[in-house]
């Protein structure tokens, strides 16, 4: 029979990412220089950029987890992608909603549909889609098998939705790491802190995810014994 | 206040939502299923007994 660790996150872990999360929200509001443009609004850039970055490494690690099952078929494969595609989406969407928010006082209008934009909202799409199929499929090994491939369709798509501003003309702002822009040294501290932190904060909510998984294979294998002796 | 700090207060406070939300749905999804697997358990007991006596 299935056994299902007790606890999820260690309380270490919990206190670290707590921690870190406030240091985080302490150095975005009191600590970081005013950018000298946009003012304050610009400060959501701490939040959207990291947020964007943990969603891409999470999907990442859902698709390579995607692929060790279907060369494994070891189903705890399936339980870190299902847990990292889930809390990669969840980013994504913080990703996308604060980005509206940056883009109202900024260009004026909430959306702007350019290829970085659109491509994000389709790759958020997919892994929408990823999890209405996960829903629909009843059989374990069968819902596994079939969602490790759209897992892997999703995870192609994120090198192009990083590159999309810089393979396209878009109204998105250039990149800033790795691009032609630059920031204050206190900035990038302060924005590399912040994808640590979100980091710490992802890899929290994966564990609880991937347990929740693991209880709902028990609860499925425990019900089919039932029905066996019923 | 600056105009556009009502723009990085509601941009904070939606990404913190939505985190606290998905931590309160993981939380009683779990609870939920930890009942489900505990009562099923109880159950399977329950039969596997049923089974034994009968074969006596």
């Amino acid at each position: 029979m299935a056994t299902v660790a007790r606890e999820a996150v260690p309380k270490w872990l919990a206190g670290l990412t707590g921690a870190s999360l406030l240091a985080a929200m302490y150095l975005i509001f009191l600590w970081v220089p005013m950018e000298a443009t946009m003012g304050p609004v610009q400060r959501i850039f701490y939040l959207h950029v990291p947020s964007a970055a943990v969603a891409f490494a999470a999907f990442f690690i859902g698709g390579g987890a995607a692929i060790g099952f279907l060369a494994k078929r070891e189903h705890r494969m399936d339980d870190l992608s299902v847990a990292c595609n889930e809390v990669g989406l969840l980013f994504a969407c913080v990703n996308l909603v604060t980005g509206c928010l940056w883009a109202k006082p900024i260009w004026g209008v909430y959306w702007a549909w350019d290829a970085r934009l659109t491509s994000m909202l389709l790759l958020a799409l997919i892994y929408m889609a990823y999890l209405i199929l996960r829903q629909s499929i009843e059989e374990p090994s069968q819902r596994a098998a079939v969602c490790a491939v759209v897992s892997i369709f999703g995870m192609v798509d994120v090198p192009i939705v990083y590159m999309a501003n810089r393979w396209w003309r878009t109204q998105h702002p250039a990149p800033v790491l790795g691009g032609e822009g630059s920031l204050d040294p206190r900035m990038t501290f302060v924005l590399f802190f912040t994808i640590a932190s979100l980091g710490l904060l992802f890899w929290c909510l994966v564990r609880q995810r991937r347990r929740l998984e693991a209880l709902r294979r028990a609860a499925h294998a425990v019900r089919r014994q039932v029905q066996a002796l019923a | 206040m600056e105009p556009n700090f009502k723009w990085l207060w509601a941009a904070f406070s939606v990404a913190w939502a939505m985190h606290v939300g998905y931590v309160t749905f993981l939380s009683g999804r779990t609870r939920e299923l930890e009942r489900q697997v505990r009562d099923l358990r109880a159950q399977l007991d329950q039969a596997s007994r049923t089974a034994g006596n009968s074969g006596d």
